[in-house]
């Protein structure tokens, strides 16, 4: 790792009360935040021009708005504000991280495909229970909602085991 | 057209702000999940504390939208389950790695891609999965409210519950040699 005197990221409580007070105004102007369901509203967005029978007879796509929403706008907002924030930010990003390196070596391909089963397995998880770590977890609990205890439970339990299973070393691996 | 501007500008401040706490770096995700470092777990459960105070006092004047989902035994932990191991494997969630993408990250593009046809892979089976998992163990829109009663007391109990989580983790979670 390069070395590096500044400290690059922001301290967690003041960083939680502006996330924290984010959050309020989006309940204040629109309702609970969810980013899950932006991947339903995408999808219905590319799948209406091509196949508007399907979209039509899928209660899944019935229950999302399209793109011209309020979800549609968040997911891409998400990306801006990410965007903006990288590209001011002074530490360089890398597309497989140290971590994955350590255990994995350098392949990009092989993070790129554990992360695109990754990405299949949260968003099939988080359809199936209802929303994801913002729209089920936070936001759920936030509104003091069983459903998103629980589910923040399980989430950073199972994700603490596999984080385990996948990146810790056997002790007497060489290197 | 409102509701563009709102989500679009929401979206930008969450973006930046997650981005700028580390949570869109999956290695301080997966050192998160490893307990070699406690940031984002800490920044995650405050965010709670102090959202859950905020629209505590969005209801008490009357105003805001809430809106409670239910919980399924069987469906909202299975997902969960699944959902658990796609984020410790790959230390992406569905709404860091649109910021991620944003910031750059090659590999969250493969994640958002991922995610994208876990979506359409679930809307195409929803009409079996639901009425199989999610139905049979729903409780409905259940809340700390309803189990101790008074709206105060269950966000104080939710205000102990992670605050105590906030020290644990500072206790459990700190950089360990390798």
């Amino acid at each position: 790792m390069e070395p590096n005197k500044q400290k690059p990221y922001w301290p967690i409580v003041p960083s939680a009360i502006a996330l924290g007070g984010v959050m309020v105004f989006i309940f204040a102007t629109f309702g609970p935040p969810a980013s899950s369901s932006g991947f339903v509203t995408t999808l219905k967005g590319f799948l209406q021009p091509i196949a508007p029978d399907y979209v039509a007879g899928k209660a899944h796509y019935r229950m999302m708005p399209g793109p011209g929403s309020w979800l549609m706008a968040f997911v891409l907002g998400m990306a801006i504000g990410g965007f903006l924030a990288g590209r001011s930010f002074n530490q360089e990003v890398h597309d497989v991280p140290q971590a994955w390196q350590k255990r994995f070596g350098p392949n990009r391909r092989r993070r790129y495909a554990a992360t695109f089963v990754g990405g299949f397995l949260i968003l099939f998880g988080a359809r199936l229970a209802g929303g994801c770590t913002l729209g089920l977890f936070l936001s759920g609990s936030t509104q003091l909602a069983i459903s998103g205890l629980y589910f923040g439970a399980v989430i950073f339990i199972v994700a603490m085991l596999t984080a385990r299973l996948v990146y810790t070393h056997k002790e007497d691996a060489h290197e | 057209m409102n509701d563009i501007w709102l989500g679009l500008g929401s979206g930008i401040a969450f973006g930046f702000i997650i981005q700028r706490v580390g949570a869109t770096n999956p290695q301080k995700m997966v050192l998160a999940h490893l307990m070699r470092e406690r940031y984002i777990p800490q920044f995650m459960l405050i965010v709670v504390m102090v959202a859950a105070l905020g629209v505590f006092g969005l209801e008490a004047a009357g105003t805001g939208t809430t809106r409670v989902l239910p919980t399924s035994l069987v469906a909202t932990g299975l997902g969960g389950v699944l959902f658990g191991i796609g984020w410790g494997l790959s230390g992406y969630c569905p709404g860091t790695c649109w910021a991620a993408v944003g910031e750059g990250r090659m590999d969250a593009i493969f994640a958002l891609l991922g995610g994208l046809l876990g979506t359409a892979a679930f809307a195409q089976l929803h009409e079996t999965l639901i009425p199989a998992l999610y139905m049979p163990t729903n409780f409905g829109q259940i809340t700390l409210s309803d189990w101790f009663g008074s709206p105060a007391l269950a966000l104080g109990v939710l205000l102990i519950l992670f605050g105590g989580g906030v020290l644990l983790i500072g206790q459990l979670w700190g950089p360990k040699h390798d």
